[in-house]
């Protein structure tokens, strides 16, 4: 018996299918959330990954921003609880979860006994986000794979006063004008941005052990900048980014079974 | 079902409806009523005397903003301002307050204090009748100073009715706004009580209205509710989420439709906007006596108010605890009005104040110029899931 989880973001659509021992059997990752064909394209992944057809499916939980879209969910779960099922999941003991995503940063606190406890989320703001380092991926001309290597190579760290997408990208034209190097700017970029999240999960109160979650824990260089922003060392699973989708196919066995 | 209880429940239907329809369009009311001859005068946020001006025969309506974009009173507020301010500029200078024979403006934050002046820049045409109220309003110079701006006022709307505001018009004034206030109340209660018949959006409607609507007429309407709400089989309270609501506001129909999805009930309000504007009835034993002394008594006796000025904060937090506790809700929802600074000085108190007792709360961000309630659906679906 096969679980479907669908994590419908705002940039990219996530899908993980497990088996009634909550093991992962198949997972799909394609570009394009709410509104385009990215779910579609990661379910066909999934299912191809899993060797299973759409007819194995026993039962199927959609989140993410996009989760009422999905049409063949069962359920909808919020990402947050999403999230953290699927955090617990990859590491059991874990008690704080951050999340960044492509449009809103997350932090959740876990229960010694695995179960979401509380939350905050960032104000509608680009700040802090996925969003944001794509936008300096842009303007700095670094791919968004590149950018932990570059980083990685400063001399020292900038200072970036402005978090916000509009005055961060003025703000990094100028460095930039007055012959700052690329890597020095990058630097600077996660510090903000470390900055920025730190704070919002300070406000939560930060217990060990911390994990991240979202296709921004992919990135090297943000995982090291928040590590030194908290004083504590942070978990990036290699399905980091699923955590989402992973949650979902648990809460669909949950709701299957 | 017998046909008596279809057509009781097709009534309360009706007169939901009713108020639905009056709060989604307060000019169409104040057309109204000045279509039919009479004088209505705006009454702006927070504890205005609504009864003074009922009292001078001047039909009050409510100012509290309205939700849409805020364009023409950008030139007199910067972007990171209040939008009760900004929409209520925005209003009249859009002509939507046109009809107004003068407004009412009380200062009780700091917000409220410049946008009486630019609305007197902005429409010198509408008479902005000025009201300072006091902090320190237990005090017996508390109340000596508020009786006389309430004198001021008095004379200023006198002007405007062209006739004097006798102690026995504004002693039957206060009966009817006690009268009001007492059955807002007990609506509180009973759509608590009865929520598979009365939803979030409907309940905000009703208690809405009262702002737009001569309080004797909305008095008749929410009493015939009342009695058949009162009338109905008891539910069970566990077959919706109850939760508090505390903020200035929590009208927005598109925010309100997410607790419905959520099937997320108000058991009790700690609103600006709802309880918090008709807990405090006036004492009509010393309005009897001294009708405007009456009037300030009710003010200083107002209290747990981000509003207001108290030297013991902990009597709010244990006020928020009281109304979770009293009405079985199992958890608060902070609607965090954007840039209210007086509602972000007191959260963290609260916050503090309920995780002490163990009472799950959340945050969520508001303003009249929303329009994505994507975020605020995600936090209230994950708060439901976590308190079921």
């Amino acid at each position: 018996m096969l679980f479907l989880g669908i994590d419908i973001g705002s940039a990219v659509s996530k899908c993980v299918i497990t088996d009634e021992t909550e093991a992962i059997r198949g997972k799909g990752l394609s570009p394009g959330g709410a509104g385009t064909g990215g779910p579609q394209a990661a379910v066909a992944m999934a299912l191809a990954d899993a060797g299973a057809a759409a007819g194995d499916i026993a039962a199927t939980v959609a989140t993410g921003y996009g989760r009422n879209l999905a049409a063949a969910a069962d359920s909808t779960m919020s990402e947050l609880s999403c999230h953290a099922a699927g955090a617990v999941k990859l590491y059991p003991g874990v008690r704080t979860v951050i999340d960044i995503g492509g449009q809103d940063a997350k932090v959740l606190s876990i229960t010694p006994a695995g179960k979401l406890d509380s939350f905050i989320m960032n104000d509608k703001c680009a700040a802090g986000t996925g969003r944001f380092l794509e936008e300096m991926s842009r303007v700095l001309a670094v791919p968004i794979d590149e950018m932990a290597d570059v980083a990685g190579r400063a001399a020292h760290e900038l200072q970036i006063s402005s978090t916000c997408v509009v005055f961060a990208e003025t703000e990094v034209i100028s460095r930039m004008a007055e012959g700052a190097a690329v890597g020095d700017v990058l630097a600077g970029i996660f510090a903000a941005i470390a900055a920025r999240v730190g704070a919002l999960a300070k406000r939560k109160g930060v217990v060990p052990e911390v994990v991240m979650t979202g296709g921004v824990a992919k990135n090297e260089g943000m995982r090291r900048a928040l590590e030194r922003e908290l004083g504590t060392p942070i978990h990036v699973d290699p399905l980091a980014q699923y955590a989402g989708a992973l949650g979902a196919a648990l809460f669909a066995s949950q709701s299957g079974l | 079902m017998s046909e008596k209880k279809v057509s009781d429940r097709q009534r309360i239907e009706e007169l939901l409806g009713i108020f639905s329809g009056i709060a989604a369009s307060p000019k169409s009311q104040l057309d109204m009523y000045t279509g039919l001859g009479k004088k209505a005068v705006g009454v702006f946020p927070y504890y205005a005397p609504e009864e003074l001006v009922h009292a001078a025969g001047f039909i009050p309506l409510g100012i509290w903003g309205a939700s849409g974009t805020v364009r023409e009173a950008g030139r007199y507020f910067p972007a990171f301002y209040c939008t009760i301010a900004r929409m209520g500029l925005e209003l009249a200078l859009t002509g939507v307050l046109d009809r107004l024979s003068a407004v009412v403006m009380p200062t009780l934050c700091d917000t409220l204090r410049p946008l009486s002046q630019n609305f007197k820049a902005a429409r010198p045409d509408i008479p902005m009748l000025f009201l300072a109220q006091p902090q320190n309003r237990k005090t017996y110079y508390g109340k000596d100073y508020y009786v006389s701006e309430l004198m001021r006022v008095k004379g200023e709307l006198e002007a405007l009715a062209g006739k004097k505001i006798t102690d026995e018009a504004l002693y039957e004034s206060v009966q009817v706004y006690n009268e009001s206030r007492a059955e807002r109340r007990r609506f509180v209660q009973l759509a608590a009580a009865h929520a598979s018949l009365v939803s979030t959006q409907a309940r905000s409607a009703a208690l809405k209205s009262a702002y737009f609507t001569e309080k004797r007429e909305h008095q008749t309407l929410l009493k015939e509710l009342n009695d058949l709400l009162a009338a109905q089989p008891a539910e069970n309270p566990r077959d919706y989420t109850r939760v508090v609501t505390s903020g200035i506001l929590a009208d927005g129909g598109n925010l309100l439709k997410i607790f419905d999805e959520q099937s997320i009930r108000v058991a009790a309000d700690d609103v600006a906007h709802e309880s918090r504007s008709f807990r405090v009835d006036v004492p009509e034993s010393l309005a009897a006596e001294a009708p405007m002394y009456a009037l300030a008594e009710a003010f200083a006796q107002q209290t747990d108010d981000s509003l207001l000025w108290e030297a013991d904060l902990s009597h709010r937090q244990q006020h928020l605890i009281d109304l979770v506790l009293d009405s079985g809700a199992r958890g608060v929802v902070f609607l965090m009005m954007q840039f209210c600074d007086p509602e972000e000085l007191d959260y963290p108190s609260l916050k503090a104040a309920l995780d002490t007792m163990d009472i799950p709360s959340i945050q969520i961000g508001y303003d009249q110029q929303m329009t994505d309630f994507g975020q605020a659906e995600t936090q209230l679906m994950t708060f439901k899931e976590i308190i079921g």
